[in-house]
Parts: C-alpha cells; sequence; structure tokens
C-alpha cells in the first residue's frame, strides 16, 4: 500500500521547474561548477548574452566540484534540472542514460558543431545520441618544479619517455633531493587509465564492459607500491591525504617533488611552488604508445524537461562558439575546443592559461583519440580505485588481493 | 572533577581551591581554543602558507584575504549573504520554539489517545539519518513549488520536525514542579491559559537552549542549504564559504578562513547576547541553581 | 516560587486524579490535539511519508534517474554477505560511538560541574568553553585539524617533545578516528550548556539541608547531583549516542569525504552517502538507513530500559 503510494509520488515527481517564465521573458537556469574567479568571467559573458538576446534572462548558479555534483543529482531526481548545467565527462552516461539529457542533434539549427574536434565531440555521445557538448580541454601532466629537478642534475621529463624512464628518474630524485620524486600515481584510476593505453588497452570497452582484468591491475599497483617501499614516490600518510585539491598534493606540501594531475587545476601550484613550475608530458607505454589522449574538461548539456530546448541551444552555442564570450571567458574553462577560436584566444592568453596552451600544443598531433564517456558505475569506481590502493599501501591487502576486490566490484558497477 | 570529588573541610572552598578550579579551566580553555586561533592565524597567512605551513603565526599579515572575502562571491555582497542567512537562522530559531515547546507540553503534561506510541514515534524519528528521507522530501519540496525558496529550511522547524528539541523540553517540563500548574487549574485555568501563563515562562532555559542551538545549527548546515537555494542572490554565508574551495580547479583557501571568521561573528555576537539572556532567564525564572 | 517540598506536591499532583470528571478529560485530549498539531503535519508529511519512500526503495535498485526496479531482499542480503567495506565501516561506527561518547559527556560533566561552584567569571568560562561548539564542523575547521594533526603539525611536536613520536594521527589508520573523535568531543558545548541547565534546576536548599545534615562534598554529589541530574544525563546519554551512531560531517570534513586513511574513519553514514550519493545506488543507501535505524532503536530500547533503575524524575505524574 505505501510502497503503491509512494511509487506514485516517484513517478510523479518528475515534472518541470515552472518559474521559467516571468514578465514575458524566457528564464533560462544554468548551473556549473567552479570558483570565483569563473564565476566573474561567466557573469561577463552571460550578460553579453542577455543583452544579444534581449527576450532570454540567464539564471547562474555554481558551487564547488563536489557539492555541485550532489546538488544537480538532487534536482535531476527531483525532475527538477536546470535548463542548461555543466557535466562532467564521468556524468553524461548516467544523465544520458536516465532520460535527463536534451537530444542536443535535434538542436542544429541553433547549436553549431563543425568547429569542434570531431574525437572530442564524439565523448559527448551516448548510444549514438549527442547528449553534451564539449566546452573546453585538458590533459594530463607530470608538474614538477624545475628548479629542485635541476639542482638534482635529473633529466627533465621529454616526449616520448617511458614509464620505467619516469620510475628511474623518481629514483633518482629521491636519491638526490631526500624526497620522493612524484605522488605515488597508484591511487589514481586517470594516472591507471594512461599507463594501460600505453599498452594498447583501455578502462572500458566499447560495449561498455571493463577492458582490464585483475592481472593488469596487479601489476600497476606492484609497479607503484614497489615504487613507495623504496621511498622514490610518496608514503602511504601522504597518499591518503589526496582530496583533489592542489594545496594536498605532496607537491604543494613539500613532500615531493613532481605531480600528477590535470593541465589547469596544475595552476593551483603557482603561487606555492614559484616561477620553476613546468608542465611535461606523461609517460608512455615501452614502445612510445602515448596514454595520455586530451579529454574534455567539461560539457555543457541541456535538460530534457526544459521549456525552452531551442534558447538552451542557443545559450550552449554562445558560450562554446562565440569569439566575444570566448574572449571573456578565456581558459577558465579549459583551452576552448572550438579551434578556430582556440587559434583566436591564443595569442591573448596570459600566465599560466598560456603555459597550459604551449604545453597542449607541444603533444597535440602525437596523442590518441579519447575513449566515449564512461559508464555510470565509473562514478563510484574513482573513488573505490584509491580506497583499495589505501589498503595496499598501508601494507592491509596485497596488491593481488585489492585488484580482486576492486574488479569484483568494478563487475557488479558497470554491469548495474 | 577534583573539586567535587576531594575531601572537603567546609562548606565554601577554600581560596587555594577556588584559584586551582580557575587555573584547571584557563589550562583546558589554552587547549581548547588554540585550534581557534589556528582559524584566525590563517585567515591571515599568504596562499603558500595555508596549507603547506604549520606555524602558527603567518610569516606576514595577509589582510587582502579579508578584502577578497569582503568583496562577497558571484556578484552577491556579504552583507546580503549575511541578511539571508540571518533571516533562515531566525525564522528556524522562532519555528523551533514555538512548535517545539507546543508539541513537549502535550507530551509531558496531557493525556491523549496513543501517548506512548507517538511518543515513541517521536524519539525514532531522532534515530533516522536524514541522508535517507534526502530525496523523498526533495520531491515533495519540489511538487510544492518550494525549492529555491527559504519554505524548505524554515518550515520543517514550525512543523516540530526536530524531534531532538521537543525531547529536551518535554525533559525539562517533566522536572518541573506541578503545584503551580494544579493551583491554576483549581483556579479555572484551561489547559491553554495554564500552558502560556504557568508552563511557558518556566520552561525559558530550555526554550533558550532551543533557540541557541537552533540558531547555530541552522548557521552552519551547509547541506540543506546547497539542495534547495539555487540563485546566488538567495545564498547564504555558509554556502559561499565552500565556493571557495573547488577541487576541480584553484582554491582560494586564505579568502575562505576569512570568511569563516566573518561567518563565525554573527553566532559569536548571538551567543554571546544570549548568554546574558540565558543566565537572566533562569534568575528570573524561580528555578535557582 | 518554592521547591523545597517537591516530592510532597508530587504526592498530592496525583491525588485529584481519580475525581476529574469525564468531560474534563475529553476537553483535555481536545487541547492536546491542538498543541500536537503542528507536530502531527510535519510527523506525516516531512517524517512519515518520506520514511515510508525510504523503505520502499530499499527493497529496490534506485539510481535517482530511472524508476525503482523492485529486488526484494536482494539490497540487505548483499550488505550482510557480499561487501566487506560495508563491515568496516560498522566497525569504524561501533568504535567511534564507544570512544567519542563516554569522553564528551565525561568531558561536559566535569567542567559543567567545575563552572557550577564557581562564583565569579562563570559566564566568561561558559561562553569560551562553548566557542569550539560555534564552529559546527566546517571546511575551514576541518583544515585546521588536518594541520593541527597531522606530520609535524602541532599534536605531533608536543608529543615528540614528550618522547612520543606518532608522525602525525589523521594519515594513520590507527589514529584518525581517534582524531575525528576529538574533533566530536572538543565540541562539548551542547552537552554542558544541558548539564548546566539541568544543574541550575536542582534546589539549592537540598545541598543546605545536606551541609546542615554534615554530609560531604562527595556524599552531595552522589546523593543529590547525581540522582537529580540524572534525567538530563539520561538525556544527554541517548542523544549523543544516537548522534554518534549518525555521525557524518566531521569525518566528511576531516577525510575529505573519503572516510580514509584505509577505511578508518568511513562511518556508517559516510558510506551510506557514498553508496546513496556518490555510487548512486538510493535502494541500497535507504537499505542501510533501515538497517542503521533498527540498530540504534535497539541500542536506545536498552538505554531506556536500564533507566528505569537509574533516571530519577522529580513526580512522576501521571503516568
Amino acid at each position: 500500500m505505501a510502497a503503491v503510494l509512494t511509487l506514485g509520488v516517484l513517478l510523479t515527481g518528475c515534472g518541470g521547474s515552472d518559474e521559467s517564465s516571468g514578465g514575458g521573458k524566457t528564464v533560462l537556469r544554468y548551473t556549473w561548477w567552479g570558483n570565483p574567479d569563473r564565476a566573474a568571467r561567466t557573469h561577463e559573458a552571460v550578460a553579453l548574452f542577455e543583452k544579444e538576446h534581449p527576450g532570454i534572462t540567464v539564471q547562474t548558479s555554481f558551487a564547488g566540484y563536489e557539492a555541485y555534483k550532489q546538488k544537480l543529482a538532487t534536482q535531476a531526481a527531483g525532475g527538477d534540472a536546470p535548463d542548461v548545467m555543466q557535466l562532467d565527462y564521468r556524468q553524461i552516461d548516467q544523465y544520458a542514460s536516465g532520460g535527463i539529457l536534451l537530444d542536443l542533434g535535434k538542436q542544429k539549427k541553433a547549436l553549431r558543431t563543425d568547429e569542434i574536434d570531431a574525437g572530442l565531440l564524439a565523448t559527448g555521445v551516448v548510444d549514438g545520441t549527442q547528449y553534451a557538448i564539449p566546452q573546453g580541454r585538458g590533459t594530463e601532466t607530470v608538474v614538477y618544479d624545475a628548479k629542485q629537478w635541476k639542482a638534482a642534475g635529473v633529466a627533465l621529463p621529454r616526449n616520448g619517455w617511458t614509464w620505467d624512464d619516469w620510475a628511474d628518474a623518481m629514483r633518482e630524485l629521491a636519491k638526490k633531493t631526500g624526497k620522493p620524486g612524484s605522488v605515488d600515481p597508484g591511487q589514481s584510476e586517470d594516472c591507471f587509465e594512461v599507463w594501460l593505453r600505453g599498452q594498447g588497452k583501455t578502462l572500458y570497452t566499447q560495449d561498455r564492459e571493463l577492458g582490464f582484468t585483475a592481472d593488469d591491475l596487479t601489476r600497476w599497483w606492484t609497479f607503484t607500491d614497489k615504487l613507495r617501499r623504496e621511498g622514490a614516490v610518496s608514503a602511504a600518510e601522504q597518499t591518503t591525504q589526496l582530496d583533489g585539491t592542489v594545496e594536498n598534493q605532496p607537491l604543494a606540501r613539500g613532500k615531493a617533488v613532481s605531480d600528477f594531475n590535470w593541465d589547469a587545476p596544475a595552476s593551483g601550484f603557482t603561487p606555492i611552488v614559484g616561477e620553476g613550475l613546468t608542465l611535461g608530458p606523461m609517460p608512455s607505454g615501452t614502445n612510445g604508445t602515448p596514454g595520455q589522449y586530451f579529454k574534455p574538461s567539461m560539457f555543457m548539456g541541456a535538460a530534457a524537461t526544459s521549456e525552452h530546448p531551442e534558447e538552451s541551444a542557443a545559450f550552449i552555442d554562445f558560450m562554446i562558439n562565440d569569439e566575444k564570450a570566448a574572449k571573456i571567458l578565456g581558459a577558465s574553462r579549459g583551452i576552448p575546443v572550438n579551434e578556430p577560436i582556440r587559434d583566436a584566444i591564443g595569442p591573448g592568453l596570459k600566465d599560466f592559461d598560456k603555459t597550459i596552451a604551449d604545453y597542449q600544443d607541444s603533444v597535440d598531433g602525437k596523442l590518441e583519440a579519447p575513449p566515449q564517456a564512461p559508464p555510470s558505475g565509473d562514478n563510484a569506481l574513482q573513488t573505490t580505485f584509491g580506497r583499495d590502493y589505501d589498503q595496499v599501501s598501508f601494507e592491509q591487502m596485497s596488491p593481488r588481493e585489492a585488484a580482486e576486490d576492486f574488479i569484483t566490484e568494478a563487475k557488479a558497477e558497470v554491469r548495474s | 572533577m577534583t573539586t567535587t570529588t576531594a575531601t572537603t573541610a567546609g562548606r565554601r572552598p577554600l581560596p587555594w581551591r577556588r584559584v586551582a578550579l580557575h587555573a584547571g579551566c584557563l589550562a583546558a580553555l589554552l587547549v581548547m581554543l588554540y585550534p581557534l586561533a589556528w582559524l584566525v592565524a590563517t585567515s591571515l597567512k599568504p596562499a603558500d602558507e595555508v596549507i603547506a605551513s604549520l606555524n602558527l603565526l603567518p610569516s606576514k599579515l595577509e589582510w587582502s584575504n579579508y578584502s577578497t572575502a569582503l568583496d562577497g562571491v558571484d556578484d552577491v555582497s556579504v552583507g546580503r549573504l549575511l541578511s539571508n542567512s540571518l533571516l533562515i537562522a531566525g525564522g528556524a530559531v522562532l519555528g523551533n520554539v514555538i512548535s517545539c515547546s507546543l508539541a513537549a507540553y502535550a507530551f509531558a503534561r496531557l493525556r491523549f489517545r496513543f501517548r506512548g506510541p507517538l511518543f515513541a514515534f517521536m524519539i525514532a524519528t531522532i534515530m533516522l539519518p536524514h541522508h535517507a528521507v534526502l530525496i523523498p522530501q526533495y520531491i515533495i519540496f519540489n511538487q510544492l513549488g518550494m525549492v529555491n525558496t527559504y519554505w524548505p529550511l524554515i518550515l520543517p522547524k514550525f512543523l516540530a520536525t526536530e524531534a531532538f528539541f521537543v525531547f529536551l523540553i518535554v525533559q525539562f517540563m517533566r522536572g518541573l514542579p506541578r503545584e503551580l500548574e494544579e493551583a491554576a487549574r483549581i483556579d479555572g485555568c484551561g489547559p491553554f491559559r495554564s500552558f502560556f501563563l504557568v508552563v511557558l515562562p518556566l520552561t525559558r532555559p530550555a526554550l533558550i537552549t532551543t533557540a541557541i542551538f537552533t540558531f547555530i545549527w541552522t548557521w552552519n548546515d551547509f547541506f540543506t542549504q546547497l539542495i534547495y537555494l539555487f540563485s546566488p542572490e538567495k545564498f547564504t554565508l555558509t554556502l559561499a564559504l565552500r565556493s571557495f574551495v573547488d577541487a576541480s580547479s584553484q582554491s582560494a583557501f586564505g579568502p575562505m578562513f576569512a570568511m569563516s571568521v566573518i561567518a563565525l561573528l554573527p553566532i559569536v555576537l548571538f551567543f554571546l547576547a544570549f548568554q546574558r539572556f540565558l543566565v537572566e532567564g533562569m534568575a528570573n525564572s524561580g528555578v535557582k541553581g | 516560587m518554592t521547591t523545597t517540598d517537591i516530592p510532597v506536591q508530587a504526592a498530592r499532583a496525583q491525588s485529584p486524579e481519580p475525581s476529574r470528571k469525564p468531560r474534563g478529560k475529553r476537553e483535555r485530549e481536545g487541547a492536546a490535539w491542538v498543541f500536537l498539531s503542528p507536530w502531527v503535519l510535519g510527523a506525516v508529511v516531512l517524517t512519515l511519508l518520506p520514511m515510508a519512500v525510504s523503505l520502499y526503495l530499499s527493497f529496490t535498485d534506485y539510481d535517482l534517474f530511472n524508476a525503482p526496479r523492485w529486488v526484494g531482499f536482494r539490497n540487505y542480503v548483499q550488505m550482510f554477505t557480499e561487501d566487506p567495506r560495508y563491515w568496516r565501516s560498522v566497525g569504524a561506527t561501533l568504535t567511534y560511538v564507544v570512544i567519542a561518547v563516554p569522553l564528551q559527556l565525561a568531558l561536559a560533566l566535569a567542567v559543567a560541574l567545575a563552572l557550577k561552584s564557581m562564583r565569579r567569571g562563570k559566564a566568561f568560562y561558559r561562553s569560551a568553553f562553548y566557542a569550539p561548539s560555534l564552529l559546527g564542523a566546517s571546511m575551514s575547521i576541518a583544515l585546521v585539524w588536518r594541520a593541527v594533526f597531522n606530520d609535524g603539525g602541532t599534536v605531533d611536536n608536543v608529543l615528540s617533545g614528550m618522547g612520543v613520536h606518532t608522525g602525525g594521527w589523521v594519515n594513520k589508520p590507527g589514529w584518525a578516528l581517534l582524531a575525528v573523535a576529538l574533533l566530536t568531543v572538543w565540541q562539548f558545548g551542547a552537552p554542558m550548556v544541558i548539564f548546566l541547565a539541568g544543574l541550575q534546576q536542582i534546589p539549592a536548599e537540598l545541598y543546605e539541608a545536606a551541609a546542615v545534615d554534615g554530609a560531604s562534598r562527595r556524599r552531595q554529589f552522589i546523593s543529590i547531583t547525581l540522582p537529580m541530574l540524572s534525567p538530563v544525563l539520561f538525556f544527554n546519554l541517548v542523544l549523543q549516542t544516537i548522534q554518534a551512531f549518525q555521525v557524518f560531517t566531521p569525518a566528511f570534513a576531516v577525510s575529505g569525504g573519503k572516510g580514509g586513511p584505509a577505511d578508518s574513519t568511513l562511518f556508517y553514514t559516510l558510506y551510506l552517502y557514498d553508496r546513496g550519493f556518490v555510487a548512486s545506488h538510493m535502494g541500497y543507501a535507504s537499505a542501510m538507513a533501515w538497517v542503521l535505524l533498527i540498530a540504534i532503536g535497539a541500542v536506545t530500547a536498552v538505554l531506556f530500559r536500564t533507566s528505569r533503575s537509574w533516571v530519577f524524575y522529580a513526580n512522576e505524574g501521571e503516568r
């Protein structure tokens, strides 16, 4: 009885929001994650959009990344998704298969996609439908303090260096500087993916099954665990404190000489590391196969329940394809994916934005196409990955045991 | 504590005992307040020292953290954030004090059918992890068209959903001497007049306690505000605080600490103001210690 | 008013009961429902209905986006038999309850008693001891905690000075839980104020009479303070135990939501949150919530049962 009643509530809960038109004006709600700097630039861009579209008002709202994910999920589940939303790679599959997202392929009139790199654009496709448009791109990098690195007399990161080269460099750095060479990459699913792709494998297959085995993961964790024991990468006590913020990385705490990170957030090291801060390419596979790739740093999507799909599409188009908007936004959402716009704003980039653009140029053309958006279960697996490795680095489980645990959970997640 | 368990030589503590008591309390305070000192000191540290440095004192005073924090967030001024926070906390205080004391009086003093089971049910609601009911509650408020308003934050307080406070006031009312109510009843007072004229004034310490806790907890409650508030101009200080920290881009820990200190000031002031009232309220209510 | 003769009054209070007229009773019944009406509305709409939904969800596979799919007891079976991390979270939570609750209550009571006998500076101390509780478990206080209890932090330095080398607390599986528990213990303001308010309600005359009889302070504490304070002590015990079982924010803040190191602070609600909102298994999370609810209910029932032998109400009135 209660079940029937409550199911009714759940199903009818999926109505739209009706606060979308006020005073004859169309009101779009746009939510995103970021920091106050991104907020300032976003407001400026939105003001320009409103000026060019007098009939539309855009209400914006933002939060930090973790808080944003939670909020968006609650809103979407409550049938109250905002008209336009910023999405992460890992959210696309879940939101698309849950029927939250609008088919943007049907909005071609308002939303142009022809200037976006085809490989990147494809990452917003789920089951043949374009649910999201990538906005910026980023790639992984070895962030290091070139001053310390040079002082130690160790060869700098270079294109085509292998994981073995990297490991040797870490050992040497540890010996010369007395500090671990790097953060322990064993805790990071992203680093594992780079390593895996370097061997020609992938995290997930085309059919969204797991693309690797417990053996692969055991080898990765054995590799990193050995380096940890040697002191070449950060100790368990440091690694366990990683929470995604730059400030808690061993490099920022003065507990390591380098870090693995995405290129854009690495700007956070600027005030801490200083002038020596440099971005280097990720290690590649033994035969030189690059593992890193250009990942969409974020997407824009629209709600299937939106009462203003065309206006939403027009707004997305503005944010991605408009040159004036791009000049305001700069690289605050990653280096733009729209190629003419990337070239147009390139010369105007300053400070760390320029560092990122130069770094991306240095690897552009050498990398392979990005994988399609991971299945929704990956959202949970990312955390599980770090947790299971914690068990390894605190020596409560062997790499093999932890890998078996992870695979068991991963299979269940990917299936469901 | 030593004062009560140590053997005594008389009715009043000797001077040395009083001195020892104060010395003990001050020493304990020093330890207790150290993290607060850290918080304030960190709000004045330059960016590179906020996390990396393990010294209490900053190498130089970075007042710009405060000016950044005072600029507000997302085009919303600190004054606006502050008044939003005050509005929510004030509404919550009012709601809890009224609705919880009404319900508590019924449970503590009146007889009605199913009193036992209903009381047990009320206690049970304290035990329910609120994450479990978050989604259903959100759907209900969404159906009522109340998302992105302050209603989901304030209305539940007017409906006595915080069983903690009902229980607190019930416990207090049970401890009150009953003779005044009896006298009032003999004088012809119904339950309503008896409640307002006799019981409520005596319950003041519990009501003030309820007010203080409600204010502080509502002020610091990040989660509910995050879920229900959407437009920046409705944001609160607590929400704004978190927007300084974003794992996917550069965080601004210095200004965040500065804003933490700013956000702390109203609660401190509220507490200090009520602190006096609390003492006064207890002295005047006739329930002397 | 005077409160010297509570027992007498309490005894008298019960006497008129048999003579009450049926009409008055019905009136009082009606009045009771008027007093209760806001609570009833809230209980039905904002508690009972969501609880029913969450009970239903606990038997489903629900990812927030697609309609719930009925799976019977699968969530419960999986929880108890196939999820090693679930049991780690149960272990961490129980350890936490056993450490944090007694420590916090003892400290709160000790400070309240110390303040009670104080003539001067009482208001100052009360405010100062309450200060940490004003903060909640905010992001900034979590960062402070991490800094203070980290490798090379203040606690580490002080302990090293005394010859004990811990190398930080928040970063070690055996120690992190203690650091999180201390964050809760540190914020003992709420139980302290409740203890203080309870102490205020003990009639001074009782102590004066006892002093005239030559009772020692220890004797007074055992014979007057403890029994008179027992309802408040019980209240604090029940509340803090329930809250400790649901501990979320301190661990969430200090461990950055991960419950590390090595799952050592992965408390029950933290894992529940993780399953529900990070992994989008709302059905599983709801099942976890119901198991927690039943477990807390059982513990509370035990507390209430034992309370009959040690909690003393001044007037047991109409029961």
